[in-house]
């Protein structure tokens, strides 16, 4: 599943940190990982750490399995994320009540049947 | 655009696609008072799932075309493709191009629901593993944000759906042609809250074609001429992870302006529009992107009184999805004045969009006018 562009970034979301791309020139914050800067058109970056928090934007309740052996009904929310300008990162869901919308969220590191480590999210706060 | 031509739409057409291809081009061509020998172009979009020109040409006894085009694409190329064979006319390469989809949309290649990756993002590698794979679940989730955002409903919505099965009912060659009430709309199964069944295009077996030529070919030919206006294309920004602050506004807002702009129009200047409606909320979010009401008010504007046409064949919803280009064959008729109990009475401008970007940052749109 990880490409040549994404390994890395896989490796430390599996370590449970949750990182995206700073330019090596601009400090652009970029997602997902990619070689080359949109901003400034130079290859080069560094991985930064950053708190998985963000705003719900959108949210699906599905009620069929898109994919196999998923198990429905099964909530995907779009994830607004706070440190990265215009980004959206996807997962499911792990709150006890349905998202609202605006709501303040954090990402949970989930192991899947498959030993991938994935993130999820759940509202913010204890 | 010189000539339409369809295959039946079915949900399980028991021929090949290159079958279906052959029989939309020569209803095409039989249109247009033609015949395979005046073809010196083909061109087609797919994504895997159908046969190139490469095969179709030779299989009509069409051996060396001077121009060809097999574009990569789904819905958002459609109209990108007769663009480009107006581009090919008026330019020489060819004088007699057929653009043609034909898939087995249903009985061999569905597009979502069956595990089938969008086989055009590395993105997908961060949506996939939560489930979150198909374009249902994709427009679901920016319809969602359009409701949060500007308070549209559901009813706007079933609003579309209602309408565009009520143009079915008109249309022989719909799939479904039994009206709907909302009602019927609100009690639906749920496919991917806030999508019920009835927000969703079908699954479709079917194929067609248009004949393009030069102006002054196409006024010697059996069918009033259509002139394509304006053919523009768009990008936007990306609605997947990387991009757009905004998800609630689509490809077509940065496409409108130059598509009217080359047509010398505006949206006060169509008189029937055929929307990309993969989903009823591309059909809301293009009411605001191509400018006939102000953004966030597609909801209320899809359900007044006075609104443009739209769909007037019932579109992918009801009448069946061949990806784009029955939509163009159905502007075709309307300007032609051949579109019997759906005519829109007096149409001489048309729009006729492709999937707005949505999936991936791209679109296209064609603006035709009676000739
Ligand atoms: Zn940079």
């Amino acid at each position: 599943m990880p490409d040549r562009d994404s390994a890395g970034w896989w490796e430390l979301l599996a370590r449970g940190e949750f990182a995206v791309q700073r330019c090596a020139s601009c400090d652009t914050l970029r997602f997902p990982p990619r070689a080359f800067c949109p901003a400034c058109h130079r290859e080069g970056a560094h991985w930064a750490a950053i708190e998985p928090e963000g705003t719900v934007e959108s949210w699906i309740v599905n009620h069929q399995a898109f994919t196999p052996g998923g198990a429905e009904p099964y909530l995907v929310v779009m994830v607004r994320l706070a440190a990265v300008p215009g980004c959206f990162v996807y997962g499911n869901w792990r709150g006890a009540r349905e998202p609202r919308g605006g709501q303040a969220v954090r990402g949970v590191h989930t192991r899947a049947g498959d030993g991938v480590v994935l993130l999820d999210w759940r509202p913010a706060g204890p | 655009m010189a000539g339409v031509g369809y295959t039946a739409f079915t949900r399980d057409s028991g021929v090949s696609t290159l079958t279906l291809a052959c029989r939309a081009i020569m209803a095409a061509l039989d249109d247009a008072g033609l015949g395979p020998g005046d073809v010196d172009g083909l061109a087609t979009h797919r994504v895997g799932d159908s046969v190139a020109p490469t095969v179709v040409g030779p299989a009509l006894g069409v051996h060396d075309p001077t121009w060809h085009l097999d574009q990569f694409g789904g819905g958002s190329v459609s109209h990108a493709v007769v663009g480009q064979a107006a581009l090919a006319v008026a330019a020489g390469l060819a004088e007699t191009v057929v653009c043609y989809r034909a898939v087995n949309a249903r009985s061999e290649f569905r597009m979502g629901g069956t595990g089938r990756g969008l086989p055009v993002s590395p993105e997908i590698q961060f949506q996939a593993p939560y489930g979150y794979v198909a374009p249902p679940q994709q427009y679901a989730m920016y319809a969602r944000a359009h409701m949060l955002k500007y308070g549209t409903k559901a009813e706007h919505f079933g609003h579309i759906a209602v309408t565009q099965r009520a143009s079915a009912a008109k249309n022989p060659r719909a799939l479904m042609r039994t009206p709907i009430t909302l009602d019927d709309y609100l009690a639906a199964r749920w496919i991917a809250e806030p999508f019920r069944l009835l927000d969703c295009c079908l699954e479709t077996d079917g194929a067609c074609a248009l004949v393009i030529t030069t102006a002054e070919r196409a006024r010697t030919l059996r069918r009033p001429p259509v002139l394509i206006s304006a053919a523009a294309w768009g990008g936007g920004a990306s609605h997947l992870s990387g991009g757009a602050a905004d998800p609630t506004t689509s490809a077509a807002a940065a496409l409108a302006p130059r598509l009217y702009a080359q047509a010398g129009l505006g949206p006060s200047d169509i008189d029937v529009a055929e929307l990309y409606d993969c989903f009823t909320y591309s059909v809301l979010v293009q009411l605001e992107d191509y400018g006939f009401c102000p953004k966030g008010e597609g909801g209320p504007y899809a359900v007044s009184a006075g609104r443009l046409p739209v769909n007037t064949h019932g579109g992918f919803l009801s009448e069946g999805y061949v990806h784009g280009i029955n939509h163009i064959a159905e502007a075709v008729s309307q300007l032609r004045g051949d579109a019997a109990d759906r005519q829109v009475p007096g149409a001489e401008v048309a729009l006729s969009t492709a999937q707005p970007g949505y999936i991936l940052p791209a679109t296209s749109a064609l603006i035709l006018t009676k000739g």
